[in-house]
């Protein structure tokens, strides 16, 4: 009975609402945003359990003196803090966020605040060196993917088709050194004959690449994002809706019974 | 002088011309208690201040109320609560700083009532159907016993050696469910997974950290990974007090677990749920500390950071997968049959739509602009 009166309920909600979606007469209409206002209504209750659960376990720590319970002393101090100080705020000002409000100015602008654009502002540094792991040209897709992400950068930027022959132009320039001084080291005289081409091919293609990115860096990056980008895009959309479908069905029929005990 | 004061004049009683072409019907697919009014645009719409729509009740003759305003250059207005099965004609008063003209009355009256079925939906109602039906197939066939294939998926290959390396270490296991609440079925999927590490962790004799964003996934989590431990025969593992509530802040979520990961230093982190902007801070420091990471998202945006920052990363439809996967239960494998099945649908009726369409387009023949068609009608 403890599985199968979960189940039966959700089998019967499940139903109800694919039912619902095809019909807009009412009561069938206006039942998600029903189910909807009750699910808010119970994740209320609920915050007093994640509470319980997060001031018990950091109260544990600090109790028990385990590592680091300084830091477990301080988030209980300070939810308490803000806890007080937010009523304080709302009593004498009737509402904690308004412009009166002290908890307001005081924390919510000058702590909360720019403490969430602190932890927001990393994302820069870390999207800088995950990119630097992804581009590194080791292998074909990596060197693909590091030669696309180049276009939609420089597409993408003020000045992008003035800026992108030069660039492309010295990457070429640099090319052609590399392969004319592992040419020059080759002892296998068809290799060095094949380096030596790879480094007049790209002193060649100097010219007509630095042309074609000087009209068309933008529209090439539009073209990247566009065409291939939202082509991948939306076939990890398609897979994406017949998971949720297939995982929706094994949940209504009671096949998939892992969120329950 | 005298000129100029007429102009004066013409101007401040400028009368704007009015609306035209006022149609108003039910608004389809809905509750019914709506009408939708659309109108063709004042021919001086660059000077109107503001059009009203003028609802009249019964009759033309009949009771006029106001029952809105929109803005110049729209002309489209949906009138609501309404009383269905009543006769509603319309007006539309055109404004120009005070001054006004009105439209044609509606010819014909616009009655609300409510639709017994959504007719903007029967593609979703097509393709639920030929699922349902694939899936009764392939049930029927797991029933019978047929070996039902899947392919390797190296995501959830890895799982054990992920857990397995954080033994070895003696570090524990950080387990991160996301922003997700639990109707979320990425959130569903993750505790799916986060079963499996338990009962792995509990064989090992492992630790398992699950920090939440939700309180309702933390009793969930703390009830999956509870079962997780029973199935492994090791109940007495089980510490409740490491699957815990952090915050229902976004980047105070990220600071908290970013904390955890350095001060605990796991050996391996599992990133499964739904994320956002957090995704790549989380993931990056999990590669700081050395931790061998597993990710799982349908988050679209997110997948490129996962897969630049984690070692194996789940891609969408994978991570619904997961728990038929690793189960292995007939009755789950068949539900991914039929959704491969129906896949390769897709595939074949989108390679059918592009040959048509360039044919169409490359000859004029408009004939095979069919599927197209067919597909605009609903």
């Amino acid at each position: 009975m403890r599985r199968e009166v979960p189940i039966a309920i959700t089998f019967f909600t499940g139903v109800l609402l694919v039912v619902a979606f095809f019909i807009p007469h009412e009561p069938f209409g206006s039942l998600e945003q029903r189910f909807n206002d009750w699910y808010i209504i119970v994740s209320g209750f609920a915050m007093i359990l994640g509470l319980d659960s997060l001031l018990l376990h950091h109260w544990n720590k600090v109790s028990r003196r385990s590592q680091d319970w300084f830091h477990s002393l301080s988030l209980i101090l300070a939810f308490f803090i803000t806890l007080f100080w937010g009523f304080y705020s709302g009593i004498h000002t009737g509402n904690f966020l308004s412009a009166q409000s002290t908890f307001r100015k005081y924390f919510y602008l000058y702590v909360f605040v720019p403490l969430q654009a602190t932890m927001f502002s990393l994302l820069a540094f870390f999207i800088a060196s995950a990119a630097y792991r992804a581009f590194r040209a080791d292998r074909f897709e990596a060197t693909l993917l590091l030669f696309s992400a180049g276009i939609v950068m420089l597409g993408r930027v003020p000045m992008g088709n003035q800026v992108a022959p030069w660039i492309i132009g010295f990457v070429l320039l640099l090319f052609a050194f590399l392969l004319y001084s592992d040419g020059r080291k080759e002892v296998d005289s068809l290799r060095r004959a094949l380096k030596f081409g790879g480094a007049i091919l790209s002193l060649l293609l100097i010219y007509p690449l630095a042309w074609f990115f000087l009209k068309y860096t933008a529209a090439t990056a539009g073209w990247i994002m566009n065409i291939p980008q939202l082509a991948a895009k939306r076939g990890i959309f398609i897979g994406i809706a017949l998971g949720g479908i297939a995982m929706s069905l094994r949940i209504i029929l009671g096949i998939e019974k892992t969120y329950l005990r | 002088m005298i000129v100029q004061s007429f102009i004066f004049l013409l101007l401040v009683s400028f009368k704007p011309a009015p609306a035209t072409h006022v149609r108003a019907y039910d608004t389809p697919n809905d509750a019914g208690g709506s009408v939708t009014v659309k109108w063709d645009l004042s021919k001086d719409d660059s000077i109107v201040t503001k059009y009203e729509i003028i609802r009249i009740i019964g009759s033309p003759n009949g009771e006029r109320v106001s029952a809105g305003f929109v803005l110049r250059g729209t002309n489209s207005y949906r009138d609501v609560d309404l009383k269905n099965g009543q006769k509603y004609y319309y007006m539309i008063r055109t404004w120009a700083d005070g001054e006004y003209s009105d439209s044609e009355i509606t010819p014909t009256p616009a009655i609300p009532k409510p639709q017994w079925f959504h007719t903007k939906r029967v593609v979703a109602l097509v393709i639920l159907v030929i699922f349902t039906l694939l899936l009764w197939y392939y049930l029927q066939l797991a029933k019978k016993g047929a070996p039902l294939w899947i392919r390797k998926i190296a995501g959830l290959e890895a799982i054990d050696e992920a857990v397995g390396r954080s033994v070895e270490m003696g570090r524990p296991i950080l387990y991160i469910l996301g922003l997700g609440a639990i109707s979320d079925i990425p959130t569903i999927a993750g505790l799916a997974i986060l079963k499996r590490v338990a009962k792995k962790a509990a064989e090992y004799e492992a630790e398992i950290i699950v920090p939440n964003y939700d309180p309702i996934v933390m009793v969930a989590a703390q009830e999956t990974v509870k079962e997780g431990f029973m199935e492994a025969g090791r109940p007495d593992l089980y510490r409740e007090n490491n699957i815990m509530f952090l915050t229902q802040d976004q980047f105070g979520y990220a600071a908290g677990v970013d904390g955890i990961m350095v001060r605990e230093k796991p050996g391996a982190i599992f990133l499964q749920g739904l994320f956002f902007a957090e995704s790549l801070i989380l993931a990056e420091t999990g590669h700081s500390i050395g931790a061998i990471q597993i990710s799982g998202t349908t988050s679209v945006t997110q997948l490129p950071f996962f897969i630049a920052a984690t070692d194996y990363t789940l891609i969408g439809e994978e991570m619904y997968a997961a728990s038929a996967y690793l189960t292995r239960d007939p009755l789950a494998l068949s539900t991914l049959k039929a959704e491969d099945i129906m896949k390769a649908l897709f595939i074949a009726l989108v390679g059918l739509g592009t040959i048509f369409e360039s044919i169409a387009i490359l000859t004029g023949a408009q004939g095979f602009h069919f599927l197209k068609n067919l597909f605009n009608m609903f």
